[in-house]
């Protein structure tokens, strides 16, 4: 039995009354349902509280959950995800009635610094943002990703080409340099 | 077996997996009070309204300006007032 069908043995044991199966699911998911969330919004404290929101969630609809339907990481990455978008929603709408109220969250990034993996990932619009980092943090499937978004998992598929596209755009200048290396420079740069 | 599109892009794999992430040791309950919540919101840093104002001259100097011509117009209002 691998974790994943693991987690979903604690979940019925959880819905069955055995409380303490939900620690273990808290300690097995806590991690990567905020790795999900930090990478997406680079906001400490906003990815905690929404992960405390999610468990909060599991336990108040504990029985709504069906094994039939699908994982519970799925499940419980779908949850975060709602409620991720529903706060990134009202913090825009207060940013637009009272700028100087809202939080910083947006780390400056100047031209002149090296573009970065996490700085690409950030500039990447969010509907491909979600997909990649599913994808490939979270090793989840198409259909998983299609079921986390509630988009047709055509759109999984085309979210993730773009986005690969965008992120090699991004990083193009460490593109370029990793290429020069394979050919035997040390930079694209060098005079002969 | 997922289809996996970024099987050929050894670069950018190798840049992702640069990215990770430390996971803070957030406590165990499982939800901050309405009050934390409400405190954390008050305590968090947030943006100088003034600041547009105080990083060009003009501003800074609006801001010297702006209090006396304030008191300037009060002072007139109220001598014509009670005139």
């Amino acid at each position: 039995m691998n974790l994943i069908e693991q987690i979903d043995e604690y979940m019925i044991a959880y819905q069955n009354g055995n409380d303490e199966a939900l620690e273990t699911i808290y300690s097995l998911l806590r991690q990567p349902l905020y790795s999900f969330i930090f990478r997406y919004t680079r906001d400490e404290q906003l990815s905690i509280d929404i992960v405390q929101d999610t468990f909060v969630k599991l336990q108040r609809y504990r029985h709504h959950y069906d094994p039939k339907k699908g994982k519970l990481k799925a499940y419980l990455f779908q949850i975060a995800y709602r409620i991720m978008i529903v706060k990134l929603n009202r913090r825009k709408k207060l940013q637009s009635f009272l700028p100087f109220l809202t939080p910083i969250t947006k780390e400056e990034f100047h031209h002149a610094d090296r573009m970065t993996i996490q700085h690409a990932i950030v500039k990447l619009p969010e509907k491909q943002r979600g997909v990649i980092l599913l994808f490939y943090y979270h090793d989840m499937s198409h259909e998983d990703i299609a079921e986390i978004l509630e988009i047709p998992k055509g759109t999984v598929k085309s979210r993730l080409h773009n986005a690969i596209q965008n992120l090699k755009l991004e990083l193009e200048d460490d593109f370029h340099e990793a290429q020069s290396f394979e050919r035997g420079t040390s930079s694209p740069y060098e005079i002969r | 077996m997922k289809p996996n599109p970024l099987k050929e892009e050894h670069h950018l794999r190798t840049k992702l997996d640069e990215y990770e992430v430390d996971v803070p040791n957030f406590p165990k309950k499982l939800k901050y009070s309405k009050w934390e919540r409400l405190i954390h919101v008050l305590a968090s840093p947030t943006k100088d309204p003034f600041e547009p104002l105080l990083s060009a001259t003009n501003g800074f100097m609006f801001m010297k300006i702006a209090p006396i011509a304030g008191t300037v117009v009060l002072t007139l209002l109220q001598i014509f007032l009670l005139t």
